[in-house]
């Protein structure tokens, strides 16, 4: 198990460092510097030339990657050209609001997801099953800022019973959540209705069966539990996807997460921002993911790690 | 297996598509046609799309601007689905946007499938080194939610067809070439891979006449979910207003350009919405057609 | 599974009644009658008045609630004394002399001096402030406690109006000072009770202001990016203010009687420059004639039919140095004859760069109609560091900007952009040049207003850019808000402001 662990472990240290590699890169290619941004129009070449310098952007490629590498492994992401404040600051600021909206959003999804998966699952091929599938398809067909205007519409302006936007009590969270959780509902649903398909069909569930068992009594006894496994790694897994893809949410909502700092930092070329943040969910991913790895590989000792 | 792992991160395409056969064979033949017949109804009005509707997306004839549903504009024509907040005639703008949604979506996802499947198989045929670098680049592309990696890029960049091409297939490639790595390596294993190896056919032929073709189904199937999550991706990015020049008119732009008017002109969003909505119905039903035909996963075709 | 249904409709149903009584129990104001929830245009990113921060911001708007300020614009743009009452020149205009308001203190109850207005003018000056271009080789002196003296490198009759964006603070903070900015000390009307950049910052009336503790409470400024969610917050009450609302949205709002709505004239202008360094648009003759070709009156009317107005000078009515010119007629006719007779390339596409959405209805407008006489334009969405990249570069052949003067004296607007060396749209007239240089270096305002009278005249008749459009920025607000200043500028003040108790 320490083997395990330690080449787990390893191999996602590997992965941040290509992260980082990857995020550093796409930001140096990008036209337009932050001198250019923070100064304005107004900027004479001077200044801009002087400002450049101090942010160290003027060094060779290289010696910046090498730098800013160093500084990463230290979690050092300099300060925000922009806020005034160490990048990584900024960051922890919004985490906990994100982190409230991706929960919210994936508990929203299991419950009705898993709903949802049952009962198509459980009837399959039939009417239900039909129109669950082209619900979820559906669920996830709508543009979400489309969705998301439209909730605020409804819910906030003519039955005034919850708020538009921002944060603040638990009422604030839920059009956010819902919208969040849409396309996500439908993965869920869908992923549960094909596990529960796969177990209903395994030789236990037929055995059970043919001893005289109901196909509910097999579902409820059996089947169900052992589908929930794959439906909820998959869940775990996804919560990275949600704190980082909520970006059009958040804009939405005025919802003060991650994503809404890194569009406005991306506008604005604030590099430093757009590392911390951007690794931070990528540090998120890959500690999720290497949880799962653990867990699997501790409760399911056939799973030899590596079989992929 | 001798491969190295991957770790057991799922992407939505894969977990959407790695849906087992529906092993009794319920695949009804009518629900393939019905969606079938409206993707190839949009592409037909993408391709003759000049020919239905004459439509200038520079000219702004602001004195017709929104115009509900069935307004007669100042030229004597009817605007059947309204006009936008320039006077533009929507029903021309969603069949000239077809064109472009459908052309984005299809180059994005194409590409996408292609790089992936060829890494993938590559990865899983030759293994090795080459194996453990190409699995380890799609392990990073993963730690980004694509989206995010799309806004980062659309953001930097100049706006153009080509960068919202490269920003929505940048990750996108990714779970086409780990369920082809996988299906690769079981097929790899299989007694007639073993014995054209033994027989001493090269690598490239082998790829094609042997791996290729048991690579190929499943990634059809997963090709229908992505160009589903590509269609929204735009319309997404055109939201954040990083999206396709405003000089191309695309369903993304149109839904975006009816943001502010959701109350009082909802019609600009609502007919490309619509059009949008149905066409990515369409695709994911046939997709999941597709699937229960041709979606042999790595798993189900090595047991 | 029906129980398992049954089951999870009922928590369903719980968890939306629930949500709904906390909303309608949350829904009245948490903090009291005297408080206030205003959205703007712009996030407010960072407060220190000093640090660099390109593009639009909010940092003026929450400079004048913390801090205090030399000189500041009444709401009309007229130039008035904030911490300074009074202030002249020498005769040459390099050294202004300003007299300090007496027995104005911090908020942590510290006298402001002379000193700490010498320490911030030069706080400003090292730092990234886009506002230091404003002074550059300017020097301050404080030869009395209650007096400050600034020397400027070269003769500048409109520095009062220059001052209005420097923000004194107390002496003691260093150019780099992240731990003052957690609880700042100002001079302002309000203090800061917490503040999340970018997205809100709560104000607190500051008791020890010398013009008067202000009656509301608190202040709430929220940024809400989107319209939708930001005029829903402002119908049902959520939000008290918004300004900057787009004109497509105020028939609704002025339905809503609740809602109160003005549109103020400010000092900004939609200015789109040619670049007459490019060949095809060197001549003044083809810049009128592209200028005759589009129907900006109708586009106005049409798009921005409360918030715009058509322009008759290169700056707003607001601003010192604005004299009214001869209209421009739209003659499409007339336009495309003018063009060929000057040799214009027509199979050549112009360049036309802009930097935000939000102006790219009125740019299509503007393609269109000269895409009737069969010039081809390029419409160029930029983002923002690109577009001010290419706009220093002169990568453009025509440039939309909504330009605004800050100030409100033409100076920072005409005397900035105009002259040959500020290589800004490639239009370069030594009369031009002259005119600009004593405009901006004699002290008679009489004076000053005939030179840009007569600058105008020039950029105005040679077409150095299209000057199609005044904005009006439309304010919204709640009836309970009463007595917050409607600002040209669009940065309300809430120092008066009290919120009806009805």
């Amino acid at each position: 198990m320490t083997r395990v662990v330690l080449r787990r472990l390893a191999s996602s240290v590997i992965v941040m460092w290509g992260a980082a590699s990857l995020i550093f890169l796409i930001i140096r290619l990008a036209p337009g510097g932050p001198a250019l941004v923070l100064l304005g129009p107004d900027a004479q070449p001077e200044e801009v030339a002087e400002l450049t310098t101090r942010l160290g952007l003027d060094r060779s490629l290289p010696e910046q990657y090498l730098a800013y590498l160093w500084d990463v492994s230290r979690l050092d992401f300099g300060d925000s050209y922009r806020l005034g404040q160490p990048a990584m600051e900024a960051v922890l600021t919004r985490l906990p609001a994100s982190l409230e909206l991706a929960a919210a959003a994936a508990v929203i999804a299991v419950c009705v997801g898993l709903v949802l998966g049952l009962i198509a699952g459980y009837r399959r091929g039939g009417v239900v099953d039909r129109v669950t599938s082209a619900l979820t398809i559906g669920l996830q067909a709508f543009p979400t800022f489309w969705v998301g205007i439209m909730l605020i519409l409804l819910f906030a302006l003519v039955l005034r019973v919850l708020p538009s936007s921002g944060v603040g009590t638990p009422a604030h969270l839920v059009l956010p959540a819902v919208t969040l959780s849409l396309p996500f509902t439908a993965i869920v649903a869908r992923l549960t209705r094909s596990s529960l398909v796969e177990e209903m069909d395994e030789p236990y569930a037929t055995t059970a069966r043919a001893k005289g068992l109901t196909d509910r009594q097999v579902l409820i006894g059996h089947a169900l539990r052992n589908s929930l496994t794959p439906v909820l790694t998959v869940v775990a897994l996804q919560l990275g996807a949600l704190i980082g893809g909520a970006v059009v949410v958040e804009n939405v909502f005025a919802w003060p997460g991650l994503g809404s700092l890194i569009v406005s930092a991306v506008n604005n070329r604030d590099y430093a921002v757009v590392q911390a943040a951007t690794l931070t969910i990528a540090g998120i991913i890959v500690l999720l993911n290497l949880l799962a790895d653990l867990a699997t590989a501790r409760l399911d000792p056939r799973i030899r790690l590596g079989a992929a | 297996m001798s491969a190295p792992p991957v770790s057991t991160q799922t992407t939505a395409a894969e977990t959407v598509t790695f849906a087992p056969a529906r092993r009794r064979g319920r695949v009804r033949r009518g629900g393939v046609w019905v969606p079938l017949s409206i993707v190839l109804g949009y592409v037909l009005v993408a391709l003759v799309a000049p020919v239905l509707i004459g439509y200038d997306h520079v000219a702004t004839p602001v004195g017709d601007r929104l115009l509900p549903p069935g307004a007669s504009t100042s030229d004597g024509t009817t605007a059947w689905l309204g006009t936008d907040g320039l006077g533009r005639d929507i029903a021309a703008q969603i069949v000239y946007g077809a064109r472009t949604s459908l052309i984005v979506a299809t180059v994005a996802v194409t590409l996408s499938a292609l790089v992936g499947m060829i890494v993938g198989a590559v990865a899983g045929l030759i293994g090795g080194w080459l194996d453990v670098v190409l699995s380890r680049l799609i392990d990073v592309l993963l730690t980004f939610p694509g989206v995010l990696l799309a806004i980062v890029i659309a953001g930097l960049f100049s706006r153009g067809l080509l960068t919202v091409v490269i920003a929505l297939s940048v990750t996108a490639w990714t779970p086409f070439a780990r369920v082809a790595r996988n299906v690769t390596l079981s097929i790899k294993e299989r007694e007639w891979v073993s014995a054209a190896r033994l027989m001493g056919i090269r690598r490239p032929a082998m790829l094609v006449r042997h791996i290729l073709p048991f690579v190929v189904p499943p990634m059809v199937a997963m090709a229908t979910v992505e160009f589903a999550l590509v269609v929204l991706a735009e319309a997404g990015l055109s939201f954040l207003g990083i999206g396709l020049p405003a000089s191309v008119p695309s369903w993304g732009q149109t839904v975006a350009n009816g943001k502010e008017y959701l109350d009082t002109a909802w019609w600009i969003s609502a007919s490309p919405g619509i059009a949008l909505f149905v066409l990515v119905v369409s695709v994911g039903l046939l997709g999941d057609q597709m699937s229960a035909r041709l979606g042999r996963t790595g798993r189900s075709t090595g047991s | 599974m029906k129980a398992f249904v049954r089951t999870a409709l009922a928590a369903v149903a719980v968890v939306a009644t629930l949500s709904a009584c906390t909303t309608t129990s949350g829904g009245t104001d948490p903090e009291g009658a005297g408080s206030i929830v205003v959205s703007g245009t712009y996030p407010i990113e960072s407060i220190d008045p000093h640090s660099a921060e390109g593009g639009a911001s909010g940092k003026d708007l929450i400079g004048q609630e913390i801090f205090s300020r030399l000189t500041r614009p009444d709401p009309q743009g007229k130039i008035i004394g904030d911490l300074a009452t009074d202030w002249s020149a020498d005769a040459a205009t390099t050294s202004w002399t300003f007299t300090l308001r007496s027995g104005v203190n911090f908020s942590d109850g510290s006298a402001l001096t002379a000193d700490d207005v010498v320490a911030s003018f030069r706080r400003l000056l090292g730092g990234d402030s886009p506002a230091a271009s404003n002074f550059t080789g300017a020097s301050i002196e404080s030869s009395r406690p209650d007096q400050v003296v600034i020397k400027t490198a070269k003769p500048d009759a409109a520095l009062p109006s220059k001052l209005v964006t420097f923000f004194i603070l107390p002496k003691t903070v260093a150019q780099k000072d992240a731990g003052f900015f957690k609880a700042p000390v100002g001079s302002g009307p309000f203090t800061v009770k917490s503040f999340t950049p970018g997205e809100t910052i709560v104000l607190a009336a500051n008791d020890k202001y010398w013009g008067g503790k202000p009656k509301l409470e608190t202040v709430t400024i929220r940024s809400i990016p989107e319209i939708a969610a930001r005029l829903t917050a402002l119908r049902t009450g959520e939000v008290d203010l918004v300004w900057g609302v787009p004109n497509d949205q105020l028939a609704d709002l002025k339905a809503d009687s609740n809602l109160k709505t003005e549109a103020v004239a400010t000092n900004q202008v939609y200015t789109m420059w040619f670049n007459s360094s490019v060949p095809a648009l060197k001549t003044a003759a083809i810049r009128n004639a592209l200028w005759k070709a589009v129907d900006f009156n109708t586009i106005i009317k049409s798009l921005y039919p409360e918030t715009g107005a058509l322009a008759d000078a290169p700056v707003a009515p607001t601003v010192f140095g604005y004299s009214p010119q001869q209209p421009k007629t739209y003659d499409p006719a007339a336009a495309k004859a003018e063009l060929t007779a000057a040799g214009f390339d027509f199979g050549k596409p112009l360049r036309l760069q802009f930097a935000n959405p939000e102006f790219r209805p009125f740019n299509q407008a503007v393609v269109s109609d000269l895409s009737k006489i069969g010039v081809k334009i390029d419409l160029l969405e930029k983002e923002q560091a690109v577009f001010i990249k290419d706009l220093i570069a002169l990568d453009w052949d025509v440039n939309f900007q909504m330009l605004g003067t800050a100030g409100f004296d033409a100076a920072s607007n005409l005397g900035r952009l105009y002259t040959c060396a500020a290589k800004r749209n490639g239009y370069c007239n030594p009369q031009l040049d002259e005119l600009l240089a004593t405009a901006g270096s004699t002290s008679d305002e009489g004076e000053r207003k005939t030179a840009y009278a007569a600058a105008s005249k020039i950029i105005w008749d040679d077409a150095v850019g299209m000057y199609p459009m005044t904005v009006q920025t439309a304010y919204v607000w709640n009836k309970r808000l009463q007595g917050f200043t409607l600002d040209a500028g669009g940065y309300p003040d809430f120092a008066k402001a009290r919120v009806n108790r009805s």
